[in-house]
Order: C-alpha cells, then sequence, then structure tokens
C-alpha cells in the first residue's frame, strides 16, 4: 500500500492554489489514492471558526491544519493544504511535524491577480476596505526551496498540474499513471495471436 | 449504497442471445423482463477494438485515434503498430468512478494491458503478452485468479485455429467458466461499487463453429457432431449468468453486454488482388502461391494504394509528400479515393452478382480523427464477406477465409441487456448506441455525464 504524504500549496490569493488542488486530487484519485483536500476559504468556516487575520491567528491557522495534514498522512491518505500559508516558519514548522512534505509554490504577480480578482478582493483591499489583505497590506514570504514551482501568469492550468504530478512520481509518492507501448517481442507475438484468432 | 455489475461477452450476438434462444435462458430472460433487452449498435469498424473502449469512454473511433488492432504509427509503410492501454487518453468509466471515490472491479476488459492504477482492482484483457509480465493491478491479485481458475488462470485460448475442433471447445469451455468463477471470487475480495468482466470466449467458438450451427451457412450441414455446440454454450453462458446474479447480491443492478454480434461469412475479397487487378497496386514480383502481402514486395512507384485483411478491409491510398514514394498528387487524392470507392461499392461475387459492399471515409464517420485513420473503410458485402490480405492466390474471390479456418464475421449490433435499477425511468428504444452505455452507467451512479462523451444515457 503506497504511503501518505501532504502536497502543501502556498501562495498569494487568487495565485491558484484551490484550482490546482483540485485537479491534482481528481488525478491522485483516479490512480486509486486516498486523498483529502484542506481548502483555506473552508477551514475557516469549521476548523478555524472565529479566528481572524492577525498574525497569530493566521499561525493558528496554518498549524491546525498542518496538524490535520500530519494525521491524515501518518494513516497512508494524501493530504492537500490549498491555503496561502504566508509565514515560512510555520510552512516549515509543518513540514518537520509531517515529515512527507511536498511544497508547491504558486507564483503569479501582482498585476495578474489584480486583473484576475474574480471576488474584487484585490479591488476593496487595494481602497482599504479590506485590512491585512497578503500580498497587499500584509506580508507573503516566498518559500526557497520548494518542491515545485510553478507560474500561473505564464503557465496554463495543465503545464502546472503535469509538473506537479511529475513531481510526485519522481520522488515515488504515486504511482505512474501511464503504461508503456509492448516491446518488439511482445508484439510480435500478439500480432500473431490477432492473426490465428483471424482479427487480422 | 449503488452497485452495479455488468458482464460482457465479447460477439454475443442479438439473433441468438435476443430472439431464438432467449426463452432456453431463463437468467438473461428475467433481466430482459425486468427492464431492457435492445440492439447496441457498435463502432464502426464493429471489432473488439476499438469497440469496448468505445463503449465504456463514449468516444468514437476518431476521437479515440484508435481504428483496429493494428495502427498507422507514422506514413512509412511498414508502421502498422498494436495498440494498447498507454495509447488510450481519453478518460473511462472507472476513472470518473475512481475520481469520485467509487470503487471498480474490472476482469478482462480488452485493450486494458499494461493496467494502470484505479481505486480498485484491474486484471487486463486478451491482449496480455503472457501471464510473466504484471497484468493485474494490484498485482497480489494473480494468486486469486489462479485458485479460482483452480490451476492457470487463462488469459486467452491457444491454437485458436486448428482443425481439431474438440480440443477448441473444451479450451473455450474451460476458459468461460474460469473467467466466471474468478469473476465471482473478486466480488468477494472487497465491496465493490461497479464490477465489471469480459469474456471472449463468444467470439473464438463463433468464429471456430458457425458453419455447424447455423441453418444458413452454405456448408451447415443438418445432423452434424457440433449442431448445438453454440445453443448448448449460450445456454451455459446464461447459467453462469444466473450464478453471478447470486453472487452480485441483492442490492446489486445487473447488466449483460456485448461489443458486436456475428453472422456467417459468405467469403472473402482479396483485396490486394483487386487493387492489382485494376491497376492501383504492382508487386515487384508476381508470388506464385498465397502469400501475406508486406511492404517489401510492393513496387511503390508504380502503386496507389494498398489494403489490409480483417473483418472489415482497410485501403491506405500511396500519396506524394505523404507516403515516402507516394505516387497520387495530394490534389487528385479526393478524385482517387471516390473512383475506388465506386468501384469497391459495385464489385460483385464471383459471378457478377452484387453483394451489397458499403464504403466508408473516416472524416464522414467520426467527430474528429486523431492518429492515422485508414483512407477508406470497406464493409465486403456489408460485413457477409471478410477481407483477405494475401497476393498470389489468383482470384479476388476466397469461399474460405485466407488465414484458416473460420466461418464468421461480425454483426454491427451486439446486445444491451440491463435489469434498470428503478423501472420505469428508461429511454426505450429497439436499437441503443455504443457510446450510451457509459453515460448510463455514470448517470447510474448518480454522477454527471461529461459534455464530452457523445452517447446519451438511456437513463
Amino acid at each position: 500500500m503506497a504511503k501518505g504524504f501532504t502536497l502543501w500549496f502556498t501562495g498569494l490569493p487568487g495565485s491558484g492554489k484551490s484550482t490546482l488542488a483540485e485537479r491534482v486530487r481528481d488525478i491522485l484519485l483516479e490512480r486509486g489514492m486516498k486523498v483529502e483536500v484542506l481548502d483555506g476559504d473552508e477551514v475557516r468556516k469549521n476548523l478555524s471558526k472565529g479566528l481572524g487575520y492577525s498574525k497569530e491567528d493566521r499561525d493558528t491557522n496554518i498549524r491546525r491544519i498542518g496538524w490535520v495534514c500530519h494525521l491524515l498522512t501518518r494513516n497512508d491518505l494524501v493530504a492537500i493544504s490549498a491555503a496561502i500559508s504566508p509565514y515560512k516558519e510555520i510552512r516549515d514548522e509543518n513540514r518537520e511535524l509531517i515529515g512527507r512534505f511536498v511544497e508547491v509554490y504558486c507564483k503569479c504577480d501582482i498585476d495578474t491577480l489584480r486583473g484576475r480578482d474574480p471576488k474584487g478582493l484585490y479591488e476593496k483591499a487595494l481602497k482599504g476596505e479590506i485590512k491585512n489583505f497578503t500580498g497587499v497590506s500584509d506580508p507573503y514570504e516566498p518559500p526557497e526551496k520548494p518542491e515545485v514551482v510553478v507560474d500561473t501568469a505564464r503557465e496554463d492550468i495543465d503545464t502546472c498540474v503535469q509538473r506537479i504530478v511529475g513531481t510526485l512520481e519522481q520522488l515515488a509518492y504515486i504511482p505512474a499513471g501511464d503504461g508503456r507501448g509492448y516491446s518488439d517481442d511482445e508484439e510480435e507475438g500478439i500480432k500473431q495471436r490477432l492473426k490465428d484468432l483471424g482479427y487480422i | 449504497m449503488k452497485r452495479l455489475v455488468v458482464v460482457g461477452l465479447d460477439c454475443f450476438t442479438p439473433q441468438w442471445a435476443l430472439e431464438a434462444w432467449l426463452d432456453e435462458m431463463p437468467n438473461l430472460r428475467a433481466i430482459v423482463e425486468q427492464g431492457v433487452g435492445a440492439r447496441l449498435n457498435s463502432t464502426i469498424p464493429p471489432i473488439t477494438v476499438p469497440a469496448w473502449t468505445a463503449m465504456l469512454t463514449s468516444k468514437d473511433p476518431g476521437m479515440l485515434g484508435v481504428y483496429g488492432f493494428r495502427n498507422r504509427a507514422s506514413y512509412e509503410y511498414d508502421s502498422l503498430k498494436v495498440t494498447n492501454a498507454s495509447a488510450i487518453t481519453a478518460r473511462t468509466v472507472w476513472n470518473y468512478l475512481s475520481r469520485n471515490r467509487l470503487k471498480s472491479l474490472l476482469l478482462g476488459i480488452p485493450q486494458t494491458y499494461p493496467p494502470k492504477p484505479l481505486n480498485g482492482i484491474m486484471v487486463s484483457g486478451f491482449m496480455t503478452p503472457s501471464r510473466d509480465v504484471t497484468f493485474t493491478h494490484p498485482e497480489g491479485i494473480k494468486d486469486v485468479l489462479d485458485q479460482a481458475a483452480g490451476g492457470e488462470y487463462i488469459i486467452d485460448v491457444k491454437d485458436f485455429r486448428t482443425d481439431d475442433k474438440e480440443a477448441l471447445l473444451d479450451s473455450v469451455k474451460n476458459m468461460t467458466a474460469a473467467r466466471f468463477r474468478a469473476f465471482r471470487a473478486l466480488l468477494r475480495v472487497d465491496d465493490f461499487d461497479f464490477a465489471m468482466m469480459v469474456e471472449m470466449g463468444p467470439d473464438r467458438l463463433q468464429h471456430g463453429f458457425w458453419r455447424y450451427c447455423d441453418p444458413s451457412h452454405r456448408l451447415f450441414e443438418k445432423g452434424n457432431p457440433y449442431e448445438n455446440v453454440l445453443h448448448d454454450y449460450y445456454v451455459s453462458i446464461d447459467e453462469e449468468i444466473g450464478r453471478t446474479v447470486g453472487a452480485a447480491g441483492e442490492r446489486a443492478s445487473f447488466m449483460v453486454v456485448s461489443d458486436h454480434g456475428a453472422k456467417a461469412m459468405d467469403g472473402a475479397i482479396c483485396i490486394n488482388e483487386w487493387l492489382q487487378r485494376e491497376g492501383y497496386l504492382t508487386l515487384k514480383e508476381q508470388p506464385g502461391k498465397r502469400t501475406r502481402l508486406t511492404p517489401a514486395m510492393i513496387d511503390w512507384e508504380n502503386t496507389k494504394a494498398w489494403g489490409e485483411g480483417g473483418y472489415y478491409g482497410r485501403l491506405f491510398l500511396n500519396v506524394a509528400g505523404r507516403e515516402p514514394q507516394g505516387t497520387i498528387p495530394p490534389g487528385a487524392y479526393e478524385g482517387v479515393r471516390r473512383e475506388l470507392m465506386s468501384a469497391l461499392e459495385v464489385l460483385g461475387d464471383e459471378d457478377g452478382k452484387p453483394i451489397g459492399t458499403r464504403v466508408f471515409k473516416p472524416e464522414d464517420l467520426y467527430r474528429e480523427i486523431n492518429n492515422i485513420a485508414p483512407d477508406i473503410i470497406v464493409y465486403f458485402g456489408d460485413l457477409d464477406w471478410r477481407s483477405a490480405g494475401s497476393v498470389g492466390v489468383g482470384s479476388v474471390h476466397l469461399r474460405e477465409n485466407d488465414t484458416g479456418p473460420d466461418d464468421a464475421n461480425h454483426l454491427p449490433d451486439g446486445i444491451f441487456v440491463w435489469d434498470g435499477g428503478e423501472p420505469g425511468q428508461l429511454r426505450r428504444a429497439e436499437r441503443y448506441q455504443i457510446y450510451d452505455v457509459a453515460p448510463t452507467i455514470l448517470r447510474f451512479f448518480g454522477l454527471d455525464v461529461p459534455e464530452d462523451m457523445i452517447g446519451e444515457s438511456i437513463i
């Protein structure tokens, strides 16, 4: 049975963490892995309900997500975290706790993010209507050595997904998705059988 | 929790299963009476590969880029390659089920070697190279198969082209019984949501015994010792269905499908002999005896087209700038193709009597063309005749197959029999499309049907 691991997305609001997390989740489910996504917005509605956006509350939130990922991982599940997780120190704490930890940095420049802004949050933050907004009025510390970097401003979703899945395959954390074609000998054997069977 | 169990029977044919012998198949009849029993229109061509994959992805052969067992990997002359599961990029029903955390058990589905990981168990189909390779996921499942088989699990019958009919009959019967036993044993391994097996036995037996069993075949002799072989085999399959319904449990819904049917074969058209006669194909040297055509034998500079044998015919045109020594200017391609199609359509039997050949252009059949499609697809005598690829035959018509004894060809209709889950909600039809099966399975589990599936759920 495959061992568990945690796939940890980090990046500014709107950088594609949730979208990529869902796409990767579907692929891993198709390959028979047991997967749970802890999405930042969802977590704040239940596990971290009541927490605000001060540094202290943010740290508590990310430590809670890390703790749940740790529990899932040690039971051989795949935990995917898709929360901003702005502070390097807390991400590294989680890495230490979990062990099998793959960090994905969703890079995206601020102009692109402002252009996307589906919920109008950047606009409000820039006008000062939202306080402590990461990337505008609150700090974000990019990871120094993430296992994967995806630049969602410049790369399409499929490319990003493939790089993440490819890294997990290289690490042998997940089974390969595609088998090989026939070897020449196998092909000859199969052709003879197809001839015998009248197909060709 | 819902559960769906599907028994797939390669080549299980409607004129017997749904008509002539249905009353003697009480288990199948019970399912028909509870739900539906209809014909299932196959892919063009109606062949194991690509039909099963089309059924389970709801994509046509052009979308799959799989036009038969062998496909041109390039425009080189010797590029025909056998495709396996690694060539399939389209998503299957079990991909969608896995994604939705539903567990599948898959046994013997064609074109599933090498097995890919999934949520559940996969035993790859008859194009598995041998028992020495990994053909199950997870690997340990092989032991369950061997145990259920009471020896070694049989992937497919060996030595099919034999005149020893008794031996062939025994080996097909043993294989079929062992496959059903293995399926029932695997059903006990876990609590599956979706379970599907495919058994190749009906195809093998019909190709070997058709002339002995079908009174409409020109070589049929009443009172011959094998007269009831196919009838008795169909009845035995019905008994296996009954046992499997029992093993599936009360809450399971049950479906029986086939990828295409079978019918009497009148003869074979030697496609390359005909192309030679009509001046489209030139050989470097005329062989003195019946010989399989290979690219090395062809004088390409004086050749416009060549063909492949099989249950249906495929023609390839030798186009300048496309094939290495192409002779047809691209501007003349459509004209030559039309000329060939018209000539093939009117090609009669030995006496010139019309046989009703149908010809197709791939782009008229399929929504997309991926990889390299044949230039022309031919149903000789609407599949009453097969295509023979040999040269040196000395005649365009053969009354026997060129590669050994075979008396059956494929019928474009298979069967679709389903208890329907909950009655009263089904779209009724005399004939469904093979592409309707995957959407139906997804709807059964309450899942949305992806937009790129071309079939329509019958729920």
